[in-house]
């Protein structure tokens, strides 16, 4: 059987390690190895400080690695220049971020359709799909709203249909219930885990809070940067869970 | 992205408010200063060509002094023939200029004697309009018009007597003499204390020179074609021993007094960009910082680097296109007001010396002038925006969504 028959990972991390230009220079991550299948709804966990944003900066080519690198489907994408990093962010990658995640002098459906606009997509097209996005978070009716006039929740909604819209590999989460009381933040996770079930998107989301784990069908534990199991890193196949 | 930046200008109202007007009045105020200036400049170039230098004249070539040529013209007809055949010439007239002496039974002084002909004299300099009393030769052919300082200062009155005396060709002295039949009141120090007006036939017999004179003054139909007409008046009279010259040849001290106004024109058109090249920098530097995180999640979801320069100088564009379009249009206002109800400015004292001068300004637009001031205005803006366009450009994405 030849190598290319086996659907290699989605998203595989390298050895990698991340030193931020301090005094310190103490490192944030040091040779993390993992591995992500599409499909996941994986959480990663660890106390504060432990690396975890830094590991999702890296897997969404927000940063730079500064040992190891980061393959999407065999591609090495570490170190691609500014614009070429800012491309494939635009084409294959979804962001949620902990707090002001919109822009605020444009409304909720302006917000949702600004990727499609850098991505070219016609006008038409456009509004389809982010309407189609909004209403798939449940805010059909808060189209015309700017981010003030929305609530915490409703706003993480909205950069949830922003991530979805463009249809990427892969969407990033850096604490997306950090900033929302508890209740809010299930509904949250709820609404992208029913999104990852129904409409297959991949989720890969950090979280410093013990409680939203349960939720997560994946987790990958960090402790000052390197993995609690380096066998938690390793992604099981899907399908050949579901087959099985 | 136009949308974006369109909102982004008016997010914060106060600010852009102040950025636009400050950038509106600042070209509002340099078109001022600029209408001024050039009005003052035009209206002294119509005063000083229409007193007495005219626009062009016909001298003849090799003089030691312009203004008051020591050689004669010997054949006026060739002149005349030539402007005749010349376009642009709205009249003309003959003259002999020179230093001379007035002399009254109680006292001398010394004059700049032009012998005019009084029938087409008005048409090219408009001293006869100064005239308070008796008239301006046009009866008496052995008549002369003073400035009243002058009559004054030799106790004379109309119809008295006044002996004028010149040197003649030869070197030797001649002398008539001329009855006071007018009285001018420029305003102006030396006109009314130093010019006389006699009939040119009169001044010809006493300098036993026959028809000729030493000038040709001419007013042309329009100022800018002063220039043109001089090259093809020169053309025709070329070969001959005369020159053709223009008020700015004679008149160099105007072109001198225009020269430094338009260097402090162009100081001060440099101070106002320079403040509000700072105040554009300002308000971008401040929105700039507020909005590091902002930049940061456009980069996150897919803008590039270069995008977010554009944005911020498509912002600044907005600010610059704005604040420009105001400013002339409150600009152009301003000048309009001031062009038709005239703005009183103490200058008249200042030029008197030279010149009567009025000391009310028509303030004209002068549209060259001001668009390069607008054009200036906008280029400010942009160029302003480049240092916060630029660290905007370099941004990473890690550190400004770290930024709070
Ligand atoms: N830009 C930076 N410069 C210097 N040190 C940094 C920088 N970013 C992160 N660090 C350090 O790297 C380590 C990991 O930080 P990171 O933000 O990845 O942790 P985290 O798990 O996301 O924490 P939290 O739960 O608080 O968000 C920390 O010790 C942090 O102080
Ligand atoms: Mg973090």
């Amino acid at each position: 059987m030849s190598e290319r028959l086996i659907p290699g990972p989605l998203i595989e991390v390298r050895d990698v390690t991340k030193i931020y230009p301090s005094e310190a220079q103490v490192a944030a991550l040091s040779g993390l190895s993992a591995t992500f299948q599409a499909g996941e709804f994986t959480a990663i966990a660890g106390p504060s400080g432990s690396g975890k944003s830094t590991l999702l900066n890296l897997i969404g080519l927000i940063d730079e690695p500064t040992e190891g690198e980061i393959l999407y489907q065999g591609r090495k994408v570490s170190c691609l220049d500014p614009a070429a990093a800012a491309d494939f962010r635009l084409r294959h990658l979804g962001f949620i971020f902990q707090a002001y995640n919109l822009i605020p002098v444009l409304t909720a459906m302006e917000n949702v359709e600004y990727p499609l606009i850098l991505q070219g997509v016609g006008s038409e097209e456009r509004r389809r799909r982010a309407l189609e996005a909004l209403r798939l978070v449940g805010l059909e009716a808060f189209a015309g709203r700017r981010p003030a006039l929305l609530s915490g929740g409703q706003q993480q909604r909205v950069a949830v249909a922003r991530a979805i819209a463009a249809r990427p590999l892969i969407v990033l989460a850096d604490e997306p219930t950090a900033n929302l009381d508890s209740k809010t933040g299930a509904q949250l996770l709820d609404l992208m885990q029913s999104l990852n079930h129904d409409n297959g998107v991949t989720f890969l989301f950090s979280s410093h809070d013990p409680a939203v784990l349960p939720c997560a069908r994946r987790v990958v534990r960090v402790h000052d940067g390197r993995l609690v199991d380096p066998a938690e890193g390793v992604a099981q196949d899907l399908d050949a869970d579901r087959v099985g | 992205m136009l949308v974006l930046a369109w909102r982004n200008v008016w997010r914060n109202l106060r600010r852009s408010l102040i950025t636009i007007i400050s950038m509106a009045s600042g070209l509002a105020a340099i078109m001022f200063g600029q209408s001024i200036m050039k009005s003052l400049q035009q209206q002294l170039i119509e005063k000083a060509t229409g007193s007495i230098t005219g626009q062009l004249q016909v001298l003849h070539r090799g003089l030691r002094e312009l203004k008051f040529p020591d050689r004669l013209i010997d054949d006026p007809a060739s002149v005349e023939k030539a402007l005749a055949a010349q376009r642009g010439i709205k009249a003309y007239a003959e003259r002999i200029m020179m230093m001379g002496l007035a002399s009254s039974p109680t006292s001398s002084e010394g004059t700049l004697i032009c012998a005019i002909q009084p029938d087409k004299e008005p048409a090219v300099t408009t001293m006869s309009q100064y005239l308070v009393a008796g008239d301006f030769l046009q009866h008496e052919p052995k008549g002369i018009v003073m400035g009243d300082r002058l009559a004054s200062k030799l106790d004379v009155r109309l119809g008295e007597k006044v002996v004028v005396m010149a040197q003649g060709q030869d070197g030797s002295m001649d002398a008539d003499a001329f009855r006071l039949s007018g009285l001018l009141h420029s305003g102006s120090l030396t006109f009314d204390e130093s010019i006389i007006y006699v009939p040119l036939p009169a001044m010809q017999q006493m300098l036993s020179v026959g028809r000729k004179v030493n000038q040709f003054v001419i007013r042309a139909d329009r100022l800018d074609e002063v220039s043109t007409i001089r090259e093809e008046l020169s053309q025709r009279l070329s070969g001959g021993p005369l020159q053709v010259v223009s008020w700015e040849d004679i008149d160099h001290e105007i072109v001198g007094i225009e020269r430094f106004q338009d260097a402090i024109l162009a100081v001060v058109l440099f101070i106002v960009f320079a403040i509000v090249a700072l105040g554009v920098l300002n308000t971008l530097l401040m929105s700039f910082f507020e909005r590091v995180r902002e930049f940061g999640v456009l980069m996150a979801i897919g803008a590039r680097p270069r995008w977010v320069l554009k944005l911020v100088l498509l912002e600044s564009a907005i600010l610059g296109i704005i604040g420009t379009a105001l400013g002339l249009a409150g600009g152009l206002v301003l000048i309009a007001y001031f062009g038709h109800a005239g703005l009183h400015l103490p200058v008249g004292d200042a030029f008197s010396y030279f010149m009567p001068f009025p000391d009310v300004i028509y303030m004209r637009v002068i549209w060259r002038d001001h668009a390069f001031a607008a054009v200036c205005i906008l280029a400010t803006s942009l160029l302003a925006a480049c240092a916060p366009a630029l660290r905007a450009g370099r941004l990473r994405p890690a550190e400004a969504l770290r930024h709070v």
